[in-house]
């Protein structure tokens, strides 16, 4: 594989602007250049097999029926620095501990509001704020016990942190299964790299759940609640519920009794289920409380939780805190709640909400990316430089009928790495999700699941819209050196 | 074990052993017409009652038409409007399986999907005399191979006695719905004489349907007859898909699952309606009526299973 035109418009992960590889990729691009273009198309071949045959697919709803897509997976890895990623992890850490604060301070005595911090009127407007969730303490005081956040690298090569999902996050079995692949079509590197390994994950998301249960001391009944196969996650679903050893359900599979305690319906009757991870969200978990017609929830499931009978992961309500707005006040949470300088640069924002901002956004739309709060999946942006005058127009008008609801960045250049091309490594632009688990202490995932955009110049990463993965490598340059 | 998890691999397994048994029985019917001489036809409709696909298959062609083979067989096996249909079956089984794939042995989603994707890509073959037989063979070796997989890598814990529990009473319902067609006459003479005739080579084509035939000379050592047939695939010990093979099998399962009453006195019902049957009276009488108390017994067992397991 030649290397010597690869060339990237922006801040590359493995490869400097002076082409020579960055330290920790360069076994790796040494390795690639001694492979012949038929030797690396062979790998890729093997490691689309692998990825059919272990049944890597998430389900896309085209043409009135569901089909399993294998996600693309580009053979060359991310390859991150162990000294960068540990400060990252540090800086993820922070970030979920001040996050749970506020969530708890949120549906508690709202101190950060009191103390004008943040302000009361987006509060109010808020679409994830949960009023059934006022006046409750979870177990621990952690309300979003999975969170998966997003980091971008700018063309200057800063790390940033775009969003945090704390609602129902996926893409974890990917970054497993990413890894599974890498291995058989890649033995030797693993031989010779200290490539930390990424196959802890299920087992900490078992203790995390574990740690939850309401009846401390006997083996916990931990369920995954899943609204069903046709569910884009459902692959991963089954491949944590697997890995992990505890029970895959659907709404209809549990119920809560007069006693205000869920069950399971098994062959041997009712069975209490103590923990339940739940892959559905908030709106359709009760129809008691949210969604009347929701047939994907439990009947009485926020009664029993609130009665604490029942632990939920992540906690109902805790969505209060991913929101595009609200994203912009992390830094500030991380200064009130721990006194703290953040470690991770929030991605410069500008919230409609106010005044002056909404003036520089109208003004600059043409060079910003406009998110509206509540969106997950890349849908409903502007992105202002690809954009026509129609749709900044369009934009417009929807900012000024609902400033709450946006936000806008300026437009990143975001970083690339190169993917295996047709005749030569193409750069492609990515990001990277790591995962973080709060119990008692906060566990981070090593690297992340890189998600690459496959088209030329395309920003948008997400699986639905024509994304893939690649594997994500945490190298120890100074081990074994 | 949850409920619904467990009706799911209980008709999983049925689906299975249904998929076989249509593709044995489309095959025997398809090889006895060669057979037969000018003066008989081969009477396909009492095979698509087999299925319970009478209606839909009226509706499908018009009361009182006569297709052709290739159009009856088309239906059973293909047809993408008939819900009974081999494909509509295989199909079933494979929904079925996505939603319980991380109980089940991974070989057996491939051995399913390949299945599937071979019905979908080949349903054209079915129809042509020629491809029948290896399209269905390949049917027929698939559906062994899922059964292989199960009992051999699948823990012997309660959801396996679930898989069971379906293939054992999917099998004695098949059976008794075999025996059914074949009592309705699958050789249709030209001449009312030649009925006579006739009969040997029907129940020797059933037998040969439910894979029974060679066990049956090793076993009987006598020529077919109605009422040697009928005790063979009814009450016989030994020949596991014997009505009474399945009902010992469920004998044998049952201790093995939560005690339910209704289920219990549903198995005694199915059982000692068997072990009471007279082959030599069934053949003189015909065995028609009998196998429809038969299919009700078994209904009713299913039922009971339904209710005390699956609905939770």
């Amino acid at each position: 594989m030649d290397w010597t035109r690869y060339r990237s418009s922006t801040w590359d992960e493995l490869v400097g602007s002076d082409g020579q590889p960055r330290p920790a990729a360069r076994p790796l691009i040494e390795y690639l250049s001694g492979l012949s273009r038929r030797e690396l198309a062979e790998r890729q071949l093997a490691a689309d097999v692998t990825a059919r045959v272990m049944g890597i697919t998430f389900t896309v709803y085209s043409e009135g029926r569901n089909v399993d897509r294998t996600l693309p997976f580009d053979l060359i890895p991310r390859v991150i620095e162990r000294r960068e990623w540990e400060r990252t992890a540090a800086g993820l850490r922070q970030r979920i501990q001040a996050l749970n604060l506020f969530i708890g301070d949120i549906y508690g005595k709202q101190k950060i509001v009191k103390d004008k911090v943040f302000p009361r009127a987006l509060l109010k407007e808020s679409v994830n704020f949960r009023q059934q969730c006022v006046g409750v303490t979870p177990p621990l005081g952690v309300w979003a016990h999975i969170c998966g956040s997003d980091l971008v690298r700018d063309g200057d090569g800063t790390l940033y942190a775009l969003e945090d999902n704390l609602r129902i996050p996926s893409g974890v079995s990917y970054m497993i299964e990413n890894r599974m692949v890498a291995k058989r079509v890649f033995p030797e590197l693993f031989e010779t790299s200290a490539i930390r390994p990424v196959d802890d994950y299920p087992a900490q998301l078992y203790d995390t759940l574990a740690a939850l249960s309401p009846r401390p001391g006997d083996t916990p009944v931990i369920a995954l609640l899943t609204p069903g196969i046709y569910n884009s996650a459902y692959f991963e679903h089954c491949f944590l519920a697997q890995s992990m050893g505890i029970e895959l359900v659907e709404g209809g599979d549990l119920f809560v009794g007069d006693d205000d305690v869920c069950y399971m319906r098994t062959v041997y009757g009712p069975k209490r289920v103590d923990v339940i991870y739940r892959r559905v969200d908030d709106s359709f978990l009760d129809p008691e409380v949210f969604q009347p017609e929701s047939v994907l929830g439990v009947r009485g499931l926020i009664r029993c939780w609130r009665a604490g009978n029942v632990a939920l992961a992540n906690a109902p309500g805790a969505g209060v805190a991913d929101d595009k707005v609200v994203f912009t006040f992390v830094p500030k949470m991380i200064k009130y709640y721990l006194g703290e300088e953040p470690i991770l640069p929030n991605v410069p924002s500008y919230l409609c909400h106010d005044a002056k901002e909404r003036a520089y956004v109208l003004d600059h739309l043409h060079e910003l990316v406009v998110k509206p709060a509540n969106e997950s999946g890349g849908y409903g942006m502007l992105i202002g430089p690809r954009s026509t005058k129609r749709q900044r127009e369009q934009f417009r008008a929807l900012i000024e009928a609902n400033p709450r609801n946006y936000m806008a960045q300026p437009t990143l250049s975001l970083s690339t790495a190169p993917i295996l091309g047709e005749k030569a490594p193409e750069a492609r632009h990515l990001d990277l999700r790591p995962f973080i688990l709060s119990r008692e202490d906060v566990y981070v995932t090593t690297g992340g699941l890189t998600r690459v955009a496959m088209k030329k110049n395309s920003l948008v990463v997400n699986s639905s819209q024509g994304g893939g993965a690649k594997d994500t490598w945490v190298v120890d340059l100074e081990e074994g050196a | 074990m949850l409920s619904r998890v467990a009706d799911n691999l209980y008709w999983f397994s049925r689906y299975v052993r249904r998929a076989e048994n249509v593709a044995r029985l489309v095959e025997v019917g398809s090889q006895l017409q060669l057979d037969l001489p000018r003066a008989a036809r081969f009477a396909w409709r009492p095979l698509v009652d087999t299925l319970g696909a009478g209606e839909e298959f009226d509706r499908w062609h018009g009361e009182g038409a006569t297709p052709s083979e290739a159009e009856v067989v088309r239906f059973m096996l293909v047809e993408p409007d008939n819900p009974l249909s081999l494909r509509g079956v295989v199909g079933n089984a494979r929904e079925i399986l996505r939603t319980v794939r991380e109980t089940m042995p991974q070989d057996c989603w491939v051995a399913i999907n390949d299945l599937h994707l071979y019905i979908e890509a080949g349903a054209e073959r079915a129809g042509s005399r020629r491809h029948r037989h290896e399209f269905l063979a390949r049917v027929i070796d698939s559906c062994l191979r899922v059964s292989a997989l199960l009992s051999t890598n699948v823990s012997r814990d309660i959801g396996y006695q679930f898989l069971r529990l379906g293939a054992a009473i999917e099998q004695a319902d098949m059976t008794s719905r075999i025996i059914d067609a074949a009592a309705a006459g699958l050789i249709q003479p030209r001449a009312a004489e030649d009925v006579e005739a006739f009969r040997a080579m029907q129940w020797m084509s059933v037998l040969q349907s439910l894979a029974a035939y060679q066990m049956y000379r090793r076993h009987l050592r006598q020529r077919v007859s109605v009422e040697l047939a009928l005790q063979f695939l009814l009450k016989d010990r030994e020949f596991p898909r014997s009505v009474l093979f399945c009902l010992a099998r469920i004998q044998a399962i049952l201790p093995q699952m939560p005690p339910r009453r209704p289920v219990q006195q549903a198995f005694r019902r199915s059982l000692g309606l068997v072990f009471d049957a007279d082959p030599a009276k069934l053949a003189a009488s015909g065995p028609c009526d009998f196998m429809d108390r038969l299919q009700v017994e078994l209904a009713a067992l299913h039922g009971a299973i339904h209710e005390s397991y699956f609905v939770g």
